[in-house]
């Protein structure tokens, strides 16, 4: 189990030279925390548990991952909480003042884009944010974009992201398996379970990843975006 | 009333006593020198349709450019200081392709037209790259969107009103109400090409030929009319 | 095969430390020093009227990821001895192993209980020799003749003899219940009411820990192992429809038959003689 003493690797020389004018300032810590989303063809479902831990301490038990950016577009994600707070409150902003410009709310894709334009700007100083988008496009069908730190995106038809990634993405692929994106001429990417179905599945996963990851757990929060409007509820999860 | 205009007409911005910014006034006067350009909307698309005055014979007609491309879904015709207008046309050009850039859609035709009159209206604010006086150029803006086809008029002033039909320049006054005699919302794009061209037909000095007038219609996409296709509009009238 | 003609280094008795000298000067360039696996854990244990209540919870850690989640920490040390373990899980099994069968042998030549100061020498005297880098941090209990006993061991070696102990991720946790709840001459409820809440608060409030509550109550006498005392974390989502995996789920690419038959000669030998 444990790494062996003697298996140390030498620096790369060019490493060891950058290393000397590094500081040891670190600017980021990990807040943990898994968020999955998955998309149909006229809903899409975003959840996000809602531990908070730094280390071997929980800092909160209800600390939600989740924020409404328009009435048909949510944002998921985990990582760095004070990074993500501030990126909440810039597309915030940012929507706000596309609303003044143009009279109409942003949709889903455009707000995609932006969240990439806005994650790459910082390329060299990233926001350590791991982001889900989901919601409903111009055509009222399921869309979920899942990002980078740097703001590399695609559009798929489910994505899972945080700490319980390594241990959800392996399931939802074997359930939900879509054809690929570079396939031509394109096929559809939202998957074709029902919305309860959807539900159910990303519940199971959650329970099944606060059994074996210790930064996901105490609840988990699902939005349910569809013609309707926006739905929420809560799931209890492990708490240990 | 002369006197005190010859007072408060040297600076762009300040304010005459009656609450006249009598360059901006001075600009909108120069619109009327310029060639007529009218424009028209129908439930499948917007006709742009301007004169262009060909003064010599050696001039080369294809080099007198009054109708521009924004972007893909938004043209616009102008009217007067045409130099003028390809400060606005570069302007809301950039900006239409930064809309795409960060949003990865199309920029709607009315945030493109407050882009554009935000520039307008952005003149003697000092630093280099500014405009020192308003732009003598009365715009068209045809555009095809999100809620369909839309026709915007600017003027120096910044101000921007959306037409059904307009029509603009040195013919504009019997070109305008030619249009409301005329114009009707249920028309379709063909008949809306033959009312542009009719109409600016009544109100040119020289006869209308392909060389003389140019033609674009927003359906949804741009498209600047070949002579031949505007030879197929000529002999419709 | 040819003589090598070097001369090999005199060996000398004793530890080499050339690793270590090693990994500081590579650590100084730059270099990651080696990771050891630490195992988050609560163990905790207290003396009560009648005698020793031990502890522990029972998740095992990689990182973040839960490796075992009902995994045993209480260790068997004699029939009267037993020991919480924290740290490197090899480490602690290995170490209270190895303890368990030296005082094994040592009933045999005695013919007497053993006592907890016994394991408790071996432990520390183990552990000082390989100067921390045994990575165990233990909670030891027993009843013996003198009486009952509690100590807490640290990986360098050092102990401590306590009438409450806690060690682990957890023990800060665990340490709050005991320092406020803990009183002499408790009753083997309340003893073991108090040892649970303290497991409680590890797992809950330490993410190192976790799942459920291990107990061991000793006495002059006689012991009860209670495991899975309690299951404060069952699943919170059984989902109805299971899964099931159609036959062909996995695609096959290609198919090879290699048959055996014709890999096998058989040789008819001569018959063994009687």
């Amino acid at each position: 189990m444990a790494m062996a003493m003697g298996c140390l690797l030498p620096p790369e020389p060019s490493q060891a030279a950058y290393r000397e004018h590094q500081s040891t300032w670190s600017p980021y810590e990990n807040n943990g925390g898994t968020c999955v989303a998955i998309a149909g063809l006229d809903y899409c479902v975003i959840a996000a548990d809602t531990r908070m831990s730094v280390g071997f301490s929980i800092l909160t038990r209800e600390h939600s991952k989740i924020f409404q950016l328009s009435e048909k577009c949510i944002l998921a994600s985990s990582g760095f909480q004070a990074d993500i707070r501030t990126l909440q409150k810039h597309l915030d902003a940012r929507h706000k003042i596309y609303q003044h410009e143009h009279n109409k709310q942003m949709s889903c894709p455009a707000m995609a884009q932006l969240l990439s334009n806005t994650l790459y700007y910082k390329r060299f100083f990233p926001y350590y944010a791991f982001n889900v988008v989901g919601g409903l496009d111009n055509e009222g069908k399921g869309c979920v974009y899942t990002y980078d730190a740097v703001g590399s995106y695609e559009r798929v038809g489910y994505s899972s992201q945080g700490s319980g990634m390594q241990l959800i993405m392996p399931v939802l692929d074997n359930q939900l398996k879509s054809a690929s994106p570079l396939l031509l001429p394109a096929k559809e990417s939202a998957t074709s379970l029902t919305e309860s179905e959807a539900i159910d599945l990303i519940k199971d996963t959650f329970a099944s990843a606060a059994e074996r990851d210790i930064y996901t757990g105490d609840s988990m929060e699902l939005l349910v975006v569809n013609a309707s409007g926006i739905r929420r509820e809560y799931m209890e999860l492990k708490k240990d | 009333m002369f006197l005190t205009r010859s007072e408060y007409d040297r600076g762009v911005n300040t304010f005459s006593p009656e609450g006249r910014l009598f360059q901006v006034e001075y600009a909108i006067e120069a619109i009327k020198l310029g060639s007529t350009a009218v424009g028209l909307k129908t439930k499948q698309g917007v006709v742009l349709a301007v004169e262009k005055r060909i003064t010599s014979s050696l001039l080369e007609p294809s080099s007198v450019e009054k109708i521009m491309e924004i972007d893909e879904h938004i043209g616009c015709a102008m009217s007067g200081l045409t130099a003028d207008a390809r400060t606005l046309v570069e302007h809301a050009r950039v900006e239409t392709q930064n809309h795409r850039f960060s949003y990865n859609e199309p920029m709607n035709a009315e945030s493109t037209t407050q882009a554009i009159c935000d520039l307008a209206l952005r003149f003697g604010e000092g630093s280099d790259e500014s405009m020192s006086r308003p732009f003598g150029v009365s715009l068209l803006i045809a555009g095809h969107d999100e809620y369909g086809p839309c026709l915007y008029h600017t003027d120096p002033s910044g101000t921007f009103w959306q037409c059904d039909a307009k029509a603009i320049g040195s013919g504009s006054e019997g070109a305008d109400s030619s249009l409301q005699e005329h114009y009707n919302k249920e028309m379709t794009l063909e008949e809306a090409e033959t009312l542009a061209l009719s109409t600016l037909k009544q109100v040119m000095e020289e006869k209308v030929t392909a060389s003389n007038v140019d033609i674009a219609k927003v359906a949804p996409k741009f498209h600047l009319y070949t002579p031949a296709e505007v030879e197929v509009v000529i002999a419709r009238l | 095969m040819a003589k090598a003609d070097v001369k090999l280094p005199q060996m000398q008795s004793g530890f080499d430390f050339g690793l270590c000298r090693r990994n500081d000067m590579l650590v100084k360039q730059g270099g990651k020093p080696a990771k050891f696996l630490k195992t988050g854990t609560t163990i905790v244990g207290l003396v009560y009227k009648d005698g020793v209540i031990l502890g522990a919870d029972t998740r095992a850690t990689e990182g973040e990821i839960v490796a075992d989640k009902n995994c045993e920490k209480i260790h068997y040390i004699a029939p009267n001895i037993y020991c919480c373990g924290a740290g490197t899980a090899a480490d602690t099994e290995a170490v209270t192993d190895m303890v368990s069968s030296q005082l094994e042998l040592h009933r045999y030549a005695t013919g007497r209980e053993s006592r907890v100061v016994t394991a408790l020498t071996i432990l520390k005297s183990h552990l000082f020799s390989y100067k921390g880098y045994v990575s165990a941090a233990l909670v030891l209990g027993g009843v013996d003749i003198t009486g009952p006993h509690l100590h807490a061991v640290y990986p360098h070696g050092s102990t401590d003899t306590l009438p409450f102990a806690t060690m682990g991720s957890g023990s800060l946790a665990a340490m709050s219940i005991f320092e406020s709840g803990y009183k002499e001459d408790l009753t083997r409820e309340e003893g073991m009411e108090l040892v649970s809440a303290a497991i409680c608060a590890g797992i809950f409030n330490d993410l190192g820990s976790g799942s459920n509550v291990d107990l061991c109550v000793i006495t002059k006498g006689g012991k009860e192992y209670l495991r899975n005392y309690k299951k404060p974390n069952p699943r919170t989502y059984i989902r109805e429809k299971g899964y099931s995996f159609a036959k062909g789920h996995t695609q096959v690419l290609s198919t090879t038959i290699v048959p055996l038959k014709d890999k096998v000669t058989i040789i008819e030998g001569e018959a063994m003689e009687e």
